[in-house]
């Protein structure tokens, strides 16, 4: 060591009574940088509580608690995240996935505590100084996205290749645009709560992204028999719910579904859903109606060994998937490869035979363990407006079941539809196609009381109606229909203003200084359907417990107020397919155990 | 930066040129071609500081890669060299006789990555991770969830919900 070293520390003394050169109270008024990642926020309103920021966290300091306040629902879990400082490393990435852009990163970041326990908060709920903060770390705009926001676009035909023909016109996903697809999917399963039928939808995603397309068969299958079906006009609740929906478009949930299903062979599924070899129990079930909450009931019920028989009142099963919807939104070899499975399974179908004429009711309860009615919704409702009851009036509902029985229908150059749903646009789409045909030039008119933004309908079928032709002119109240020389001339409509009255209740209000006419001289009903209940003789309708509106009252296992007769589908609840094959399942559950029950 | 770069290209088997207006040039080159280069830079081109030197690991090229960013104060000016080597036995030349804390950088870069530097002082000393015996924990392959399972115990009081699991008992338990 030498003397140098020494005195050198010594030296450092001069200094002592110069200007310091630090900055004078550091503890105050030292913000962190704009985009500094410092402690959390979380709008609560904002945040569905999808659990994204959970999965993505590396370090696992993320949990989900449930929050008093926020109620769980459609669309949110009712929980919010909760972050363990004592794990967090602050990357941010929380906040770069959060599919709602409620999670952010204030530029906070001195927070003292004794109590070690506190540094686990949930932000939002536990109240912080930094909740008002503005600056700090949010996802960067635009295109830093961890995922697409933009769907993969579904190929449909033209309309001048499809205005003049039934063909299927959703083209389906390839296998590269349905992974595609699939990618974007966070897994979060918010959707499923939703979902009727309460399908595995993130699990069938997921099989997508793994190719393997038997597993996502099979999960279909746990919850849904008519996925062909299903994946073509399923009404997509979940879709409505989709957490990528928040910020971007909700993946296509429908079409990857149907995805699924094309891509399985009807000759397979029988290996594929492990269902080759049922054991039977002996007991046997009736059925009323082959549509989506008889088929699904018969399924779950074939599957559990009950021997299972429809009667259908038509030649064909399907009910109003077959004789509702068009066929070129619902092919019938697709709703046919659905059913033939479940045919295969044993479940026998005697076509052609009406409840209460070729058999009643008291006789299929004597003669089978348990009954499952879904009878539907086949009676057309009308206007009763003043010339309604003219022989060229017609109920959409006949008109739809006729075109698929292959019979010809009334047609004619200038048509009209009164109707806003779904159902309208079926008729409406049918007419354009049949009119193309005839005359080589759509003529129909659909009108609604309805004004364009509130119509029932998907908007999709509004915008294609149009495309292939019609005229779609929502927000009239139909008034009368002009008859001279006994032949119909059009429609006089007045404008609607409200559908409610204060109450609530339907009380359609119009304003009848702006009228309208609209020429036609065929008009199709087409504002919803009622159930014909003729098959119950007085002495069911006596057992059965039926409400105001003519609704039958069951329980939560669709069981009526006679023990052996389940009622489900559209005449319970719906109206949709979706709904019907959830009642059903549902129902088959239920009479698994009434019939367990009653045996011992 | 363009002259030098244009000089460099003369001379050296530098590729992909990344210009930046707000950082540093950067240059890729043959890693057997670093130290005649680095040499040149320090001592006929101003290049005499030597700001840092990083590494990442391309586990799936098989590759790591070490970035050495070198500073000109006379005319403020940055320039980066990144140069590849295998990711199996991983060794580089030192540069510690051209600047003497680079032994420490490399220290440290041996003690997290694991890739040598044959002849720089120390390299083989304790760095940060006293009484380490694990792979070097900075490579991509270090299962860090699973060593801290292994070495930690967990946090008491915490627990979650999946929000699937959670909606199926709050909307529909039974079905």
């Amino acid at each position: 060591m030498s003397i140098k070293d020494v005195i050198v520390p010594f030296s450092a003394w001069r200094k002592v009574f110069d200007k310091p050169v630090t900055i004078k109270d550091p503890i105050n008024e030292r913000p962190g940088a704009d985009r500094y990642r410092g402690f959390h926020k979380n709008d609560l309103e904002t945040c569905i509580g999808c659990g994204t920021c959970e999965v993505i966290c590396e370090n696992e300091a993320i949990d989900l608690v449930p929050v008093e306040g926020i109620e769980t629902k459609d669309g949110d879990s009712g929980l919010r995240p909760r972050v363990d400082y004592g794990r967090c490393c602050w990357c941010g990435l929380c906040v770069d996935i959060c599919t709602t852009g409620s999670l952010s990163l204030t530029n906070a970041y001195t927070w003292v505590e004794e109590d070690p326990e506190k540094y686990r908060f949930t932000p939002g709920v536990d109240e912080k100084p930094w909740d008002n903060e503005e600056k700090g770390w949010k996802k960067p705009e635009p295109n830093y996205e961890f995922y697409n926001l933009k769907r993969v676009t579904m190929e449909h035909l033209h309309p001048e290749e499809r205005s003049d023909s039934f063909i299927e016109m959703v083209k389906g996903y390839s296998k590269e645009q349905a992974e595609k697809e699939a990618d974007r999917c966070v897994e979060c399963g918010i959707c499923t709560a939703t979902c009727p039928a309460h399908m595995g939808i993130p699990e069938y995603i997921k099989a997508i992204r793994n190719n393997d397309l038997e597993e996502g068969l099979r999960i279909l299958y746990d919850t849904n028999p008519l996925p062909e079906i299903c994946g073509r006009i399923c009404t997509h609740k979940c879709e409505a719910v989709c957490t990528i929906g928040h910020r971007g478009e909700a993946l296509s949930i429908r079409w990857l579904k149907r995805y699924i299903a094309d891509q399985n062979p009807s000759e397979k599924y029988k290996t594929i859903l492990n269902s080759e070899f049922i054991e039977k129990n002996g007991k046997s079930i009736a059925i009323i109606g082959s549509g989506p909450s008889g088929l699904s009931a018969a399924h779950y019920l074939a599957l559990m060994g009950y021997e299972v028989t429809i009667y259908e009142k038509l030649p064909h099963a399907g009910g109003m998937m077959r004789y509702g919807i068009p066929e070129y939104r619902l092919p019938y070899d697709q709703i046919d490869k659905d059913i033939d499975y479940i045919l295969s399974l044993g479940v026998k179908i005697l076509y052609n035979t009406t409840i209460g004429k070729d058999i009643t009711l008291e006789e299929l309860g004597k003669k089978y363990n348990a009954v499952f009615a879904g009878t539907g919704l086949h009676l057309g409702r009308s206007t009763r407006i003043e010339g309604s009851d003219h022989k060229n009036v017609y109920q959409s509902i006949e008109l739809l079941r006729k075109i698929t029985l292959g019979e010809e229908i009334d047609l004619a150059e200038k048509m009209i539809v009164i109707g806003g749903g779904n159902v309208a646009m079926d008729i409406t789409r049918s007419i354009a196609r049949l009119q193309m045909k005839k005359y080589g030039k759509a003529g129909v008119i659909a009108t609604s009381l309805e004004t364009e933004d509130k119509m029932p309908a998907d908007r999709e079928e509004v915008v294609e109606a149009r495309e292939e032709g019609a005229i779609v002119d929502p927000g009239w109240a139909p008034q009368h229909i002009e008859i001279v020389d006994d032949k119909i001339k059009g429609l006089h409509v007045a404008q609607c203003h409200s559908l409610f009255d204060e109450e609530g209740n339907f009380n359609p209000q119009c304003n009848l200084d702006n009228l309208k006419f609209f020429e036609g001289t065929m008009v199709v009903e087409s504002i919803g359907q009622g159930m014909d209940l003729s098959y119950l003789s007085d002495d069911i309708k006596h057992e059965l417990e039926i409400d105001k509106r003519g609704r039958i009252k069951v329980n939560e296992d669709f069981q009526s107020g006679l023990p052996w007769l389940f009622i489900g589908g559209d005449i319970i609840q719906g109206p949709d397919v979706i709904h019907g094959i959830a009642n059903g399942h549902t129902a088959a559950k239920g009479i698994d155990t009434f019939l367990f029950k009653e045996s011992k | 930066m363009n002259e030098l770069i244009n000089h460099l290209k003369e001379r050296f088997p530098i590729y992909d040129v990344v210009e930046s207006t707000t950082g540093p040039t950067f240059v890729s080159l043959d890693a057997a071609k670093l130290i005649p280069m680095i040499t040149s830079l320090k001592t006929n081109h101003g290049f005499k500081i030597l700001v840092i030197l990083s590494t990442v690991d391309w586990i799936e090229d098989g590759k790591f890669q070490l970035t050495y960013i070198i500073n000109n104060p006379d005319e403020k000016t940055d320039l980066g060299i990144r140069i590849f080597i295998d990711r199996e036995n991983a060794s580089m030349e030192s540069i510690h006789k051209l600047w003497v804390f680079a032994a420490t950088f490399q220290r440290e870069i041996k003690e997290m990555y694991g890739i040598d530097f044959p002849g720089s002082p120390g390299v083989d000393d304790q760095f940060l991770l006293e009484g380490w015996d694990e792979m070097p924990p900075m490579r991509r392959d270090f299962d860090t969830k699973k060593y801290s399972e292994d070495t930690f115990f967990p946090r008491p009081g915490r627990e979650t919900n999946d929000p699937a699991e959670y909606m199926k008992q709050k909307l529909y338990p039974d079905e």
